[in-house]
């Protein structure tokens, strides 16, 4: 799709681009040449810079081509410079984003965002229901990339993108860590980036897990009894991680769970190292559950779901109370899809007269 | 498709073998990489999981197509 379309009203205009298929079945904003233009110039970067390609329709992703999605989407300006970000991320070749579009797993970009940006460019919400409805930057910045996607990356349900099912994360999927009130350094920087950068990370993760944990912090057992918990989400017999081994996952430990592991003793890299050892299953299980993908003649082998501690991406967010989350991936591909952390640049943004 | 392309793209005779289900999506893969005539062998849909004997019917099926496709045979 190129070239400007008309239109006679404003309805007609989206049931055009619904009939077309630019959209991911919701109403979108319609990116006239000036709502686009204003969404460029917020970005501070040229219109015709060019991000790189999408796969999998190989289609060019410029910074106009990403307004337009960002204006479909219902961004503010301010949100721009997560979004460019989050597009470089995809783009990135470890993200093996054209086979990650096109997979029949349920897989979708798993936005995590950390740094000033987080207010920024936002506010991006990372407390209570931060993955629900009613945080307009979650929610639109996640669909930005989503619709960039479909609509640069060409990835259409049933016919370019062969997820069986998919997962309501592929309508949306962005986070911010609650970086104030974590007993943790924050995630980008345990990644190498200074405190005062602002990064998005994106995954492709399937729809979060929940994991029930009552412990209290009252003994030293409660927090083996949550790691054990942790692990078994992380796990999981059917997930892609416990089967083809591999890739990346996402911990988003609510608050009482972060501060129980940190109580404990346990840094970023202690609960790593201890999901790691959990995260494991024989090859005599492998091979009963899913004996294509399982190799190895000593049934009593373990075979670990991650190839490094560090492959569990540890953060946290949402409110107090029983439920912390985990988020298996997609971890095939070329380069078993990736984590990729991106700088966000927003001090190239344009504060727009009368925004 | 992918794999077809890629052998294709090195000079190996190449046919990709695409179920029904994915066949559109054959010819968007095709289509984006430029190489919309790669010859493809259609099969039913599933075919992964169906067992052994399923797997031989559908391959005594295709053989000869599968030739005659590397031969450039239409």
């Amino acid at each position: 799709m190129s070239g400007v379309l008309t239109a006679e009203s404003e309805a007609d205009a989206l049931e055009h681009l619904h009939a077309l298929g630019c959209t991911d079945g919701l109403p979108v904003v319609v990116p006239t040449p000036e709502r686009v233009e204003r969404m460029q110039l917020a970005s501070g970067l040229d219109a015709d810079l060019v991000l790189g390609e999408m796969g999998p329709g190989n289609g060019v992703a410029s910074v106009r081509h990403v307004a337009i999605a960002a204006v479909m989407a219902g961004c503010l300006p301010d949100y721009m410079p997560v979004v460019i970000a989050a597009v470089q991320a995809v783009i990135d070749p470890r993200f093996d984003l054209t086979e990650m579009q096109a997979t029949t797993h349920c897989t979708a970009p798993l936005i995590l965002v950390n740094g000033p940006a987080r207010h920024d460019c936002g506010p991006i919400a990372s407390g209570f229901g931060a993955l629900g409805p009613g945080h307009r930057a979650n929610a639109s910045i996640g669909r930005a990339l989503r619709l960039a996607m479909m609509n640069i990356g060409g990835a259409l349900p049933g016919s370019s993108d062969m997820a069986l099912l998919g997962h309501p994360g592929k309508f949306t999927y962005c986070l911010a860590e609650d970086e104030e009130h974590s007993p943790l350094p924050p995630l980008h920087v345990a990644l190498g980036f200074e405190a005062e950068d602002s990064v998005v990370t994106v995954i492709g993760a399937e729809a979060p897990h929940s994991v029930l944990s009552s412990a209290t912090g009252d003994t030293a057992a409660d927090a083996e009894g949550l790691l054990e918990a942790l692990a078994a989400g992380l796990a999981g017999l059917a997930t892609n991680n416990a089967i083809l081994t591999g890739g990346c996952a996402v911990v988003v430990l609510n608050p009482d769970h972060a501060h129980i592991l940190t109580a404990a003793g346990l840094d970023r890299a202690g609960i790593q190292a201890r999901l790691y050892e959990r995260a494991a299953h024989s090859v005599g299980t492998l091979k009963r559950v899913a004996p294509a993908f399982a190799r190895g003649k000593d049934d009593s082998a373990l075979r670990y779901c991650f190839q490094a501690p560090e492959d569990i991406l540890v953060l946290m967010a949402g409110g107090s109370g029983l439920y912390s989350m985990v988020m298996p991936s997609w971890c095939a591909g070329p380069h078993r899809n990736r984590a990729v952390s991106v700088r966000i640049e927003s001090d190239q943004f344009c504060a727009l007269p009368g925004a | 498709m992918r794999d077809g392309i890629a052998a294709a793209r090195l000079g190996v005779p190449a046919v990709s073998l695409v179920t029904d289900d994915f066949w559109p999506q054959g010819d968007f893969v095709a289509s984006s990489l430029g190489m919309p005539d790669l010859p493809r062998v259609r099969l039913p849909h599933p075919v992964a999981g169906t067992g052994a004997k399923r797997l031989e019917e559908v391959a005594e099926a295709i053989a000869d197509r599968i030739i005659d496709a590397l031969e450039g045979k239409k």
